[in-house]
């Protein structure tokens, strides 16, 4: 989306696009529903009406981890659409995302399990958010700066090996300081919070999970494509030398870039630890390959692309678990990446460079 | 000037002084250890690692004519990045069966990492003894016999999971009363191995299986597995692997989707330690280990207990946990092995690694140790087949042990 188009789109098309992206939203959620409770039927031999709460707490499971992937996703796509680099820190910042939120909630506040107080948990999960996203976000600016802006004219393949560097320096610095096993994070959010289904459970955590990245996507969305900074990026994506010949500064349009790209992966981290428990040293690269897999997938370089390859590597991964397939999983993933780009080498919404593709 | 010449002299003389004494002088050789020393698993490995370094003091670092060192430089690690790694343990094997001065090798921890070093430390003709390996195919049958070329060299002092499977089997149907499981696995050579021997003996003692999955260390979402899980209602879960690889990961997301009550059993890869270890099981588990249990593949009530446990603590200051006793052992078995292979008087080191081989393959021969008397058949496998059960203790926060089956007389 960054470089679709520099003109904003307005009022009617836009309300008409919107409703079609819901519609489709709702539309691939009921087919894997479908999809699911059908499976589950065959392959475990349920009955029908004991197969529909498990398909759709299954879902929403897949919504909340689709979600994770496709916040990590849009810090890949948005730095590859702007200056063509795969970030392969980024995961990386993502992982430190999360440490700073055990040390917030578990160090700072002292947290240890869920907590059953709303008012108290909501300012908790907002402080957590707002001490995590800015930090994140200028830890990758830092890195852009320090690492990245001095190749920026060199051939390409110098920043993609300092990526490549700087994940490591990443990866060990957490080691150096936590240890390389996994460390509990606090699960602040309740986890009995459960609303019964049919003799299923739905996660309430899963459901604020997938909110809290959806007004995130939609908060990015907005500001990509209805403020006069957002625009310097389309523009600085669709052509750089242009951009800045029309007054675009360069420097901090790419900056502001992989800001967002930090901030939006520092939310990930807070809510991973909330989901599962525990953080460790290395988790940046298997989420970084799965979030770099989803950006890939969708179309590099396009965020709802992003957003939708996320969504689809998460129902891919959970389809597999559901049905007992979990070691297969990356098998699935990977097969079905290749699979799309044999026949649309571009992700399945195609890559948007502008004219430098 | 002077000085210096008579030092000259001096030194002279201690040279020729110990050419002289040649066959029947002290020689200094390496036993080495092998084991993970990173996250997770280094909770495990120091106390094994004690355990041997103990026992060598007690020998009073002495076998009839020779010194044996256990320098730091011989202690190697085949963790990479936290977790244990076959290829690394493979590179470190080549080091030592390099060196000409080490003539035992004690490790390594995991079965993956074994079945990368055998075919190494075999062809080399290496003494090498595991305190923790417990995967059937590193000894017998065909599988064990692709990974040699040459005659045994590897023995253990710890049964297989063809046992520590069905005892933890056992413990679930018999003494817990489950007659439903689930089983989940971490797909490499241990993990599956030993939750393959468990879904075997379950299902022959009539129990059902609802689902047996696998989840590489590499998952990311063990909630939608344990949901999936969680809808088939099991009365337990066994997990096979250790702590690094799954463990308590796995038991977190079985809390969350409301297993938490059904009990956790899990084999010696999880045996790891206190709540109070860094990295271990417990550690992770906190409160929500109040229904796990684990297995070790060795005997946890043995003759030797109260003396070794006083000594470790007098040497350490903390209690020996784990697989300390089984560190202490092989250091034993290899000391029995150099004492009679030193009688044979070997020529230089290479032939006493050969005498060792002699030695070990005796299978009459009965080691005394503190885990009592045993044998090692031609397979290298101890004629000991105990399987120590524990649980949680919430007021130590610590595995407990609760009994132990003999599978021996079975």
């Amino acid at each position: 989306m960054i470089a679709s188009s520099v003109t904003t789109p307005r009022t009617r098309s836009g309300l008409n696009r919107s409703a079609r992206i819901i519609g489709f939203a709702v539309g691939a959620i009921v087919v894997y529903v479908v999809l699911l409770w059908l499976a589950l039927q065959v392959v475990d031999g349920f009955a029908p009406e004991r197969a529909l709460p498990v398909a759709i707490q299954q879902t929403i499971n897949a919504l909340s981890i689709g979600a994770i992937y496709a916040l990590i996703a849009l810090g890949y796509t948005m730095v590859y659409g702007i200056i063509e680099l795969i970030n392969f820190a980024h995961g990386d910042v993502f992982m430190i995302g999360a440490f700073l939120a055990v040390v917030l909630t578990g160090g700072i506040f002292g947290q240890t399990g869920g907590v059953k107080d709303v008012p108290f948990l909501a300012l908790l999960l907002l402080v957590a958010l707002l001490f995590v996203m800015p930090l994140t976000g200028g830890l990758n600016v830092f890195i852009e700066r320090v690492f990245y802006r001095p190749f920026r004219h060199a051939s390409r393949l110098a920043p993609l090996i300092t990526a490549v560097g700087v994940s490591f320096i990443l990866q060990n610095l957490a080691l150096l300081v936590a240890g390389s096993g996994d460390r509990a994070a606090p699960q602040i959010f309740p986890l009995d919070w459960q609303i019964p289904f049919g003799g299923a459970e739905i996660s309430v955590l899963s459901i604020f999970i997938f909110a809290l990245a959806l007004v995130l996507m939609l908060l990015l969305q907005t500001f990509v494509n209805r403020t006069r900074l957002g625009r310097a990026m389309r523009a600085t994506a669709q052509d750089q030398q242009a951009a800045s010949l029309m007054g675009v500064d360069l420097n901090q349009t790419i900056a502001l870039t992989f800001l967002l790209g930090g901030a939006l992966a520092g939310a990930a981290g807070v809510v991973w630890g909330l989901r599962f428990g525990f953080v460790r040293q290395d988790l940046g690269f298997n989420a970084g390959l799965k979030a770099f897999t989803s950006a890939v997938l969708g179309g590099i370089g396009n965020i709802s692309g992003a957003v939708l390859g996320g969504f689809i590597i998460g129902f891919i991964e959970n389809f597999a678990s559901s049905l007992g397939f979990s070691r297969w999983s990356e098998f699935l993933v990977f097969m079905v990446l290749t699979l799309v780009l044999i026949f649309r080498p571009t992700g399945i919404l195609g890559q948007q460079l502008g004219d430098r593709a | 000037m002077k000085l210096t010449k008579v030092g000259a002299v001096a030194s002279i003389a201690v040279i020729a002084l110990g050419a002289c004494n040649g066959g029947g002088a002290s020689k200094t050789v390496k036993f080495a250890i092998e084991l993970p020393l990173q996250g997770s698993e280094l909770a495990a490995s120091q106390p094994i690692i004690n355990g041997i370094k103990l026992a060598v003091k007690q020998a009073g670092n002495k076998v009839a004519s020779y010194t044996i060192e256990i320098p730091q430089s011989a202690v190697k690690d085949d963790a990479l990045n936290g977790v244990h790694d076959p290829q690394t343990g493979a590179n470190n094997m080549t080091q030592l069966v390099g060196d000409d001065s080490v003539i035992a090798v004690i490790g390594p921890l995991n079965s993956s990492v074994a079945k990368a070093q055998i075919p190494i430390s075999n062809a080399a003709g290496m003494p090498q003894c595991s305190p923790a390996n417990t995967n059937p195919d590193l000894t017998k049958g065909a599988p064990a016999a692709q990974l040699r070329t040459k005659a045994n060299n590897y023995v253990r002092i710890v049964t297989t999971d063809d046992v520590q499977g069905p005892a933890a089997s056992q413990y679930i149907y018999d003494k817990l009363g489950k007659h439903s499981v689930y089983i989940i696995d971490s797909t490499d050579t241990f993990g599956k191995g030993v939750a393959d021997a468990f879904e075997a003996d379950f299902k022959q003692r009539g129990g059902t299986v609802v689902k047996h999955d696998g989840a590489p260390k590499t998952t990311q979402d063990y909630v939608s597995i344990l949901t999936a899980a969680k809808a088939l209602n099991p009365e337990a879960i066994y997990f096979g692997g250790v702590t690094a690889d799954g463990g308590a990961r796995i038991l977190l997301a079985a809390a969350q989707v409301g297993l938490g009550d059904v009990p956790f059993v899990g084999p010696d890869g999880i045996n790891d330690g206190s709540a109070a270890t860094k990295d271990s099981f417990l550690n992770l588990a906190g409160d929500k280990a109040a229904n796990a249990y684990s297995t070790l593949a060795g005997i946890g009530d043995y003759p030797g207990k109260a003396k070794f446990d006083a000594d470790y603590k007098a040497e350490y200051g903390i209690d020996a946990t784990g697989y300390a006793g089984q560190g202490f052992t092989c250091a034993q078995v290899m000391l029995d092995a150099l004492a009679r292979a030193a009688a044979t008087n070997p020529a230089d080191n290479t032939a006493l690694r050969a005498a060792i081989l002699t030695a070990l393959a005796d299978v009459s021969h009965t080691y005394k140790t503190i885990q009592g008397d045993f044998t090692l058949d031609a397979n290298g496998d101890t004629s000991q087949k105990i399987v120590s059960i524990y649980s949680f203790d919430a007021t130590a926060k610590d595995w407990k042990f609760l009994e132990q089956v003999d599978y021996a007389a079975k």
